[in-house]
């Protein structure tokens, strides 16, 4: 930061308001600079760098909290105000007109370029880079934080990310230099905290901007050009009175001896450190450090009494106590002590940090690795040009609104969770007829004269023996035995099959399936159709009369599929069941859903025919005891412990994951995932299983059934014995074989 | 404004050769060769395709719009191809997309059906 004002007369600037009060700056003043100078003081106290590598010159700045002051440019009308003595400030109240958008982050406009070379910092060492490269013939763009281009964070790419007073830029580089020169060094002693500390550089500053110090003493290396008497020795304290220093205590390195030193402005020359933290932030983003930022310097003694991290309020003792409860490498002190973590990032304490350790283990340790953003940005700039994650719509999507449905997002689409009577719509179900969204289905269609090849090693069950016309539930495994998702195989011909996926997981598991057939080389052609396929679940069981009346006179038996005209939508017709009663899965040309569902709904009116949303069918499934992959089961999920053992067919020679098996089976396994009854109504999912006063496991999946009357509970046990008697929301669950709901599996097959 | 309209057209993926060789069926026909087996025909009412193991599909799963790419290259945070034709496939606001740069004029964003009313509404189109 430099200010080239000194011959201004005060006031030429403007006036900003601070906490209320106008305050006069002068042209090149930042806000702590003009503050200063009127004898206010930015921030809570502590040694003032006007670098910007601390957190003491923190406010609220035009209404957004922890801005360094140091670092914003004074202009006429900013508000600042400042933090509270104690606590945090207060957030600012946004008022988003959409929860995917937010207006602040709208505002801010992103600009990007491309470069040859970044160099960050405009100092002696970064400007002569950028002549280098400039005379190779090299484009150059030099990001200096005291001309208003603060590197917030070195992404890979490599990629840099700008905050200017224009808003955000972001800087495409193929070579990046940093060189951010050092640090200096903040006092750790008892009264750091006072007001009145300032670094040697600070006064430099502010002694060239017209600003008073009164009575400077300096400890340590001098500052230049600056009246201040010198105090030998180290700084052990710092005295005040209402929270401003009146003195400095220096201890005598030979003697011992403490020398009380009045002062109305304690100047601290205590050495540099490199300011190095977008240099540890890179990884393995190509980038050379130069000037200052990469020299080593020598660490300040370890400090013994204070306060080392003045962001967190992390004291010595703090460290201590950390240490003694065996945190004893820098990552784990800082994450148990968090020093280190406040918003200057270690920028003031991190070298007091490294030689208390070294004191105590005799070895230096190398700094933390860092991590975007350097500086404290809002979050509408870290927003600014970033985008949420798209929700897909099915085409049915305005349907249900117009059916007053809440809609809700699961596995990247917005889905119908109910429609106003969850419950009613569960007994059109198990009564009568209803309508379910399933387009959200992963579809995909793989043809080629190797395609039972690649499904026999793709699925751990059988697929040769699946004739056309049939169909057959599978699991996809990785190849550590692992469920990764589920679905049906569904065969067309020799050569032509169609698989079904999870909602979640089906983008998942194409790039599986693409990848695998790919490394095997063999000729499969495969195609997505998962968005352009509509596909609606009839179900219930007046199902099969709601589709005779849609013009399905021969219609498949469980697990069979044909194609027909369904209310002359031309559908493939696959029957099914996950909701435990007849069902059939309409896949159809995605522009003519609303035409499917809107004829199969007049057709069904008679029948009580009304849609389900998902709050209705999990608890549909879980009557049915049907697992819901990712839901459920957990990353390393095996067939065994979910009960689907039945779905693996190790006498296959080879599939994806069977080695995993084989070897696993032979070992104990603690976890089960199975089912639950208890009186009332359901607990909580995700609640704690509870047996012999510690926890067991937790709940996937619950439902107060309306047809068995009694709670319904999927969920894990990992401890071994098995209880058959656990406790739930503080209450007693029995463990219930599954299904639930007609265990023969008849009103499916009906 | 732009709006979204559904694209209807055939899509074949075949081996890549055999999709080279194709011939769609209509008379005013856009191929877009989304990767070497696989291609849209926009525009097409059926396909020849010398593969017995192709998979054709009537394809009603696309939603676009033919615009002046200028405005779309803000939303992007790739740089527009600067040759012609050209099919660039990513992220447009967010929202995974193509972006057909045929020789001259207009150039056509398209976009899964899914997806259509999201992307609208980030580039503006729409509240």
């Amino acid at each position: 930061m430099t200010d080239r004002s000194a011959t201004v007369a005060a006031g030429d600037g403007g006036r900003l308001v601070v906490d209320g009060r106008p305050v006069a700056f002068r042209p090149g003043d930042s806000v702590a600079v003009a503050m200063l100078r009127e004898g206010l003081v930015p921030g809570r106290g502590g040694t003032i760098c006007l670098a910007g590598d601390c957190g003491n010159c923190l406010a609220q700045v035009d209404g957004v909290a922890y801005v360094r002051t140091c670092q914003t440019a004074a202009r006429a009308g900013l508000s600042v105000v400042g933090h509270p003595s104690e606590g945090l400030p207060d957030l600012p109240v946004v008022r988003a007109t959409a929860a995917t958008s937010s207006p602040l982050a709208r505002e801010i406009e992103v600009a990007r370029r491309e470069v040859d070379v970044a160099i960050v910092g405009g100092g002696s060492a970064g400007l002569e880079a950028a002549e280098t490269a400039e005379r190779s013939g090299r484009t150059v763009l030099v990001l200096d934080a005291g001309a208003g281009d603060e590197v917030v964070a070195i992404y890979a790419g490599p990629m840099l990310v700008v905050r200017t007073r224009a808003g955000m830029l972001h800087v495409h580089a193929h070579e990046i230099v940093v060189a951010t020169g050092a640090a200096e060094i903040h006092p750790v002693a008892p009264g750091s905290g006072l007001r009145g500390l300032v670094t040697a550089r600070a006064a430099e500053r502010l002694q060239a901007a017209g600003v008073s110090l009164g009575a400077a003493v300096a400890v340590g290396t001098p500052p230049e050009g600056v009246a201040a008497t010198p105090a030998s020795g180290r700084p052990v304290r710092f005295e005040g009175k209402e929270g401003r220093v009146r003195a400095v205590v220096t201890v005598d390195a030979a003697s011992g001896a403490e020398t009380t030193t009045p002062a109305d402005t304690v100047v601290l020359g205590l050495g540099c450190a490199p300011r190095d933290l977008l240099a540890r932030m890179a990884g393995e983003v190509p980038l050379s450090v130069v000037g200052a930022a990469a020299e080593e310097a020598p660490l300040p003694p370890p400090p013994t009494e204070g306060v080392v991290c003045p962001c967190m309020g992390t004291t010595v003792a703090d460290l201590e106590a950390a240490w003694d409860k065996g945190f004893q490498e820098l990552e784990l002190l800082k994450r148990s002590s968090q020093a280190c973590l406040g918003t200057c990032q270690g920028g003031a304490c991190l070298s007091h940090v490294r030689s208390w350790i070294a004191a105590r283990t005799g070895e230096v340790p190398a700094p933390f690795t860092a991590r975007p953003a350097s500086r404290q940005i809002t979050l509408a700039e870290a927003a600014a040009d970033a985008y949420v994650d798209a929700f897909r719509r099915t085409p049915l999507h305005d349907e249900h609104l117009a059916l007053g449905a809440r809609m809700d997002r699961f596995g990247n689409w917005w889905r119908p969770w109910h429609y106003g009577d969850p419950i009613a719509e569960y007994w059109a179900v198990r009564e009568g007829v209803s309508l379910g969204d399933v387009s959200t289905l992963g579809k995909l269609v793989v043809s080629g004269p190797d395609v039972v090849e690649a499904l026999e090693r793709l699925y751990p069950c059988h697929v040769a023996d699946i004739k056309p016309g049939r169909s057959r539930y599978a699991l996809l495994l990785n190849e550590r035995g692992h469920v990764m998702d589920d679905g049906m195989i569904l065969r067309e011909s020799e050569t032509r099959f169609v698989l079904s996926f999870t909602s979640g997981g089906a983008a998942n598991a194409e790039m599986w399936v693409r990848d695998w057939i790919e490394t095997w080389g063999l000729r499969v052609h495969v195609l997505d159709r998962t968005m352009s396929l509509g596909a609606i679940n009839v179900t219930g069981p007046l199902a099969g009369e709601l589709l005779r009346r849609a013009g399905l006179a021969d219609q498949p038996r469980f697990l069979g599929h044909v194609h027909a005209d369904i209310a002359e939508v031309p559908s493939h017709v696959m029957r099914l069941s996950f909701t435990g009663e007849a069902a059939f899965e309409l896949h159809h040309p995605v522009d003519r859903s609303v035409e499917l569902w809107r004829a199969l709904m007049d057709l069904g009116a008679d029948l009580g025919i009304r849609p389900h949303g998902l709050q209705a069918l999990f608890g549909l499934r879980l009557e049915k005891g049907h697992v819901i992959v990712g839901m459920d089961t957990e990353l390393d999920t095996t067939p065994r412990r979910i009960g689907l053992d039945w779905a693996v067919r190790m006498e296959k020679p080879a599939f994806i994951g069977r080695a995993a098996l084989e070897r696993t089976a032979k070992l104990d396994d603690h976890r089960r995932w199975m089912g639950f009854t208890m009186d009332g109504v359901a607990p909580t999912e995700g609640s704690p299983i509870w047996a012999d006063g510690e926890i067991v496991g937790n709940v996937t999946g619950s439902w107060t059934s309306p047809l068995l009357g009694k709670a319904l509970v999927l969920g894990w046990q990992r401890r071994t014995p098995v209880r058959d008697r656990v406790e739930i929301d503080g209450r007693e669950a029995a463990v219930s074989p599954t299904p639930f709901y007609d265990p023969e599996g008849h009103r499916a097959r009906a | 404004m732009p709006a979204l309209d559904r694209l209807r057209g055939v899509r074949v993926v075949a081996d890549p050769v055999a999709v080279d060789r194709a011939t769609f069926h209509g008379d005013d026909v856009t191929v877009l060769r989304f990767a070497p087996d696989d291609a849209f025909g926009l525009g097409a009412g059926g396909v020849d395709v010398d593969d017995p193991d192709a998979i054709v599909e009537d394809e009603r799963g696309f939603v676009g719009a033919w615009l002046d790419p200028a405005g779309i290259e803000l939303h992007t945070e790739w740089p527009l191809p600067t040759e012609r034709p050209a099919l660039a496939q990513g992220s447009i606001a967010g929202v995974p997309a193509k972006l057909w740069l045929p020789v001259d004029g207009d150039a056509l964003v398209l976009t899964a059906a899914a997806y259509g009313d999201e992307l609208e509404t980030r580039l503006g189109w729409r509240s």
